[in-house]
């Protein structure tokens, strides 16, 4: 069966939708579409979709990556055309490519992805200074825990997963570039980098003050788009 | 305001109640458009889209070019949090404007355990709880239709004109009225005075009540002329021709009706004498099926959804449900779109339907037969037999499902422990069958769920006291006891919500107080277990001295004056004596659409007839009672 890869931006409204919520969304547009999307076989078919990482709620995200398979082949840009003509505020169609029928899903290839973080000055109580961050770089460890679904503390080293991270602005507070880890090998979430950045240096931000954008995705050095 | 909404946004569990931006939304521009109007939902973003209502309210106004309507739901209570902390007041999800803004808001009232929100959101919108507050200044018009304005009184101080029956029509002469007192230059009173002379709104500041010595009312009149001393209610006669929404909003939170809705027939003929829908939304009107086959086919396309659900008070009582579902499904099966059926009558054409419909048995199937003895079943008048039931079951079972629910309501008038036995035994019948049938017995399932009765107004058992907590509390033990065993599920609904409904269900306007006084305790979301307190509403009737239990467990007499009096249903009082007088003999009393007209007086009270599709009717006799 033909398969498209969806290169699409998830903004504004759409933003506050989590996942399973975007699925269906998806699902409606492309009915709406009129697209010959294919259904899964069983007792329940669902329509044959595939994500490369699902957003959290909140997260504004330029370039995510979707698989769907139709029934029948569909233009690339006639595609693309028709599905944003019915897509809600905020989704919007940047790119469609063809994917060959035996290639990889894409939440199999991902292995990282781009952030950019804007926190409000007034949100900020002290400057970051170029250095902190790099001395926070060149740390062997950073040790941060997380609730387990159990309910447990768990304590990792995302130190690995934090590929980059820089200052990209310092106009109306501070805004930084990430890159980390992404994918079922390792996964480092943006606050989580953050809020370790911001404990090394000092700094008490809430979290739940940074803006974050997902830029990209990619598979190696090669985006998935 | 938007950079302030993204900051709280992120703060709350489920922003996409708050964000708007549905696809099939309306948004207008602001500035252009002549009457603003917020509607208003006092229940959380997920309850409220689900309401099919809202959906034909929004796009019959916003066909208007000179209104706009745009929704507003109840904040969850973590939003609330963050608006009062951040004074952020309640706003729109389209325009995001506050409601204060807005030129009339209208509050749909559907359940009463939504009252203290209506009283919340007025307040977070930085508008003055009562009408006498409000009056003279640049405050919106506050109105509000649906159910629970069959009875007004509790909220009467609260909410400017009521709008009773259905809403299609009398919207826009609302909204008619409303722009031409406004061009007129009319004053506050004058514009109330003009809507009050609409047929179906009720302004209750231009209703005096008067109380006799032993609390019970000795008048309601109006206190100006011109405006009718019985208010009646708005019936759509043409139900085929009526604006309905092809176009409806898709919520974009998983929603708890989340699908197409096409209703098929409004009102029910069935005559349960419990039931209020079954008086309010009389008569019946059934839809043709060509018109609901276009419907369909407009709706999946503008909306894009999986499912479409044939709404109405009892789908299989629907004359042509048999070859719509076949055709539907025959339609719009290959492109994955499922039909489903809210509700089942007790009967085995209604299971056939269902497994039409179901292609997989994975969920249970559902049926109320209400009473658990013949002998209290036809005195509520519920046309089900055990025999009805048994074939339902055994074409359930036979048909491949192994889960059955049964509702029950207990404390229904008349109710004996030998009646609460016969729910026992009914269950466990079914679930004898069921073992007779299922082959995998480790799945057999019959679950009892036993809800409270609430007397309401305009019935049959508007009379009629409620249990007591404590005896509606023992009702359920003795179930319990009796209800355990493999393959029995016993379930309950909390007698504590049930009496706060029914003392606002027949409450009157001396209610006003302790509502206000329960919400500025903290009672929100009072229909939601997770908030409701019983606590807080009895402190609030100690403050202000209202004994609740006079209006929950009294008896009213025939010639006593209800509060709901001068709100006129159509169903006539002496007919509804007479439904009473019957129950208590325990005599049925047919079903209108088999060709006999059983004399409830509203067809020639409201010049409306019932119709079927293909044109047959039903005679509506004369009241000759």
């Amino acid at each position: 069966m033909p398969r498209y890869r969806i290169i699409y931006s998830k903004r504004g409204p759409a933003r506050y939708i989590s996942h399973l919520d975007l699925v269906r969304a998806l699902e409606r547009s492309m009915r709406r579409a009129g697209l010959p999307i294919a259904f899964s076989e069983g007792f329940n078919p669902h329509p044959r979709m595939s994500f490369a990482a699902p957003l959290p709620v909140g997260i504004e995200g330029l370039a995510e990556v979707m698989d769907v398979e139709m029934t029948a082949p569909v233009p690339r840009r006639d595609l693309a055309d028709r599905l944003n003509a019915a897509l809600p505020p905020g989704l919007a169609v940047k790119e469609v490519l063809e994917v060959a029928d035996n290639a990889p899903a894409p939440m199999a290839v991902l292995d990282k992805a781009a952030y950019i973080v804007h926190l409000d000055a007034d949100d900020l109580p002290a400057p970051l200074f170029e250095c902190t961050v790099e001395e926070f770089l060149a740390l062997d460890k950073v040790e941060v825990s997380r609730r387990g679904k159990n309910g447990r503390e768990k304590t990792r080293d995302i130190r690995p997963g934090i590929i980059k991270m820089e200052v990209q602005s310092r106009v109306c507070g501070l805004t930084m570039r990430l890159e980390l880890k992404t994918g079922s090998a390792m996964n480092v979430r943006p606050e989580e980098a953050m809020t370790a950045l911001f404990r090394h240096a000092g700094i008490p931000v809430d979290p739940v003050e940074l803006e974050i954008t997902r830029m990209k995705l990619f598979a190696g050095d090669s985006g998935l788009d | 305001m938007d950079k302030q909404l993204e900051k709280i946004l992120r703060r709350v569990q489920k922003p996409g109640r708050y964000a708007g931006g549905e696809w099939n939304a309306v948004r207008k521009d602001w500035s252009s458009t002549y009457i603003k109007m917020a509607f208003a939902f006092p229940d959380v973003y997920e309850v409220g889209m689900s309401h099919l209502g809202m959906q034909i309210l929004y796009g019959a106004v916003n066909e208007r070019e000179d209104a706009l309507l745009e929704r507003v739901f109840a904040p969850w209570p973590d939003m609330e949090e963050q608006m009062r902390k951040t004074g952020l007041p309640l706003f729109s999800l389209e325009s995001r404007k506050p409601v204060r803004d807005f030129d009339i808001i209208g509050f749909t009232l559907q359940y009463e355990l939504s009252f203290t929100n209506i009283l919340n959101m007025l307040d977070l919108a930085g508008i003055p709880l009562r009408t006498e507050d409000r009056a003279g200044d640049d405050f919106p018009l506050v109105v509000a239709g649906g159910p629970c304005a069959f009875n007004p009184e509790p909220l009467a101080e609260f909410i400017d004109a009521f709008v009773l029956g259905e809403g299609e029509e009398i919207v826009n002469e609302l909204l008619d009225a409303y722009l031409e007192s406004r061009r007129r230059g009319e004053g506050w009173r004058e514009m109330l005075l003009r809507l009050a002379r609409i047929d179906g709104i009720y302004v209750p500041s231009f209703y005096e009540v008067e109380y006799n010595e032993d609390g019970g009312i000795k008048s309601v009149t109006p206190t100006v002329g011109g405006v009718p001393a019985l208010v009646k209610k708005r019936v759509v006669a043409d139900i085929e021709n009526v604006y309905f929404p092809t176009r409806p909003v898709v919520p974009a939170i998983e929603s708890v009706h989340d699908r197409a809705m096409l209703e098929v027939q409004r009102g029910c003929t069935r005559g349960c004498r419990f039931c209020q829908a079954g008086v309010i939304y009389r008569p019946v009107r059934e839809k043709e099926p060509e018109t609901l086959l276009r419907h369909a086919r407009e709706i999946i396309g503008a909306t894009g959804y999986g499912e479409i659900s044939l709404t109405s008070l009892s789908t299989s009582d629907y004359s042509r449900v048999r070859p719509l579902v076949s055709d539907l499904t025959r339609k719009h099966g290959d492109t994955g779109v499922n039909v489903s059926l809210p509700s089942l009558r007790v009967d085995a054409f209604s299971v056939d339907l269902a497994k039409e419909v179901q292609k997989v048995r994975r969920s249970s199937l559902t049926f109320a037969p209400e009473a658990g003895t013949q002998r209290l079943r036809d005195v509520i008048n519920k046309g089900v037999t055990e025999e009805n039931l048994m074939e339902a079951v055994t074409a359930a079972f036979s048909g491949g499902w192994q889960a059955i629910k049964l509702y029950f309501m207990i404390g229904l008038p008349t109710e004996t422990d030998a009646d609460l036995a016969g729910i026992v035994e009914l269950a466990r019948r079914v679930l004898q069958r069921g073992r007779e049938l299922v082959t995998a017995r480790g799945r057999l399932k019959v679950t009892v769920s036993v809800s409270s009765f609430v007397p309401k107004s305009h019935t049959p058992f508007q009379w009629e006291p409620q249990d007591t907590m404590e005896e509606l509390r023992r009702k359920q033990a003795f179930l319990r006891e009796r209800l355990r065993g493999k393959g029995l599920v016993f379930n309950w609904h909390d007698p504590e919500t049930s009496f706060i409904e029914a003392v606002l269900s027949r409450g009157d306007r001396r209610l006003a107080g302790a509502i206000e006084a329960a919400w500025r305790k903290g009672s929100r979301f009072d229909g939601w277990s997770e908030f409701f307190d019983l606590n807080k509403w009895l402190a609030a009737f100690d403050e202000t001295g209202i004994e609740p239990g006079r209006y929950a467990h009294r008896r009213y007499n025939y010639e006593d004056i209800l509060p709901w009096d001068h709100i006129g249903a159509g169903v006539s009082k002496k007919y509804l004596v007479k439904e009473h007088r019957r129950a208590m003999d325990g005599q049925t009393t047919h079903d209108c659409r088999g060709g006999r007209c059983p004399g409830c007086g509203l067809c020639p009270t409201l010049a409306v007839k019932p119709y079927m599709a293909g044109g047959e009717t039903v005679a509506p006799v004369q009241d000759n009672l």
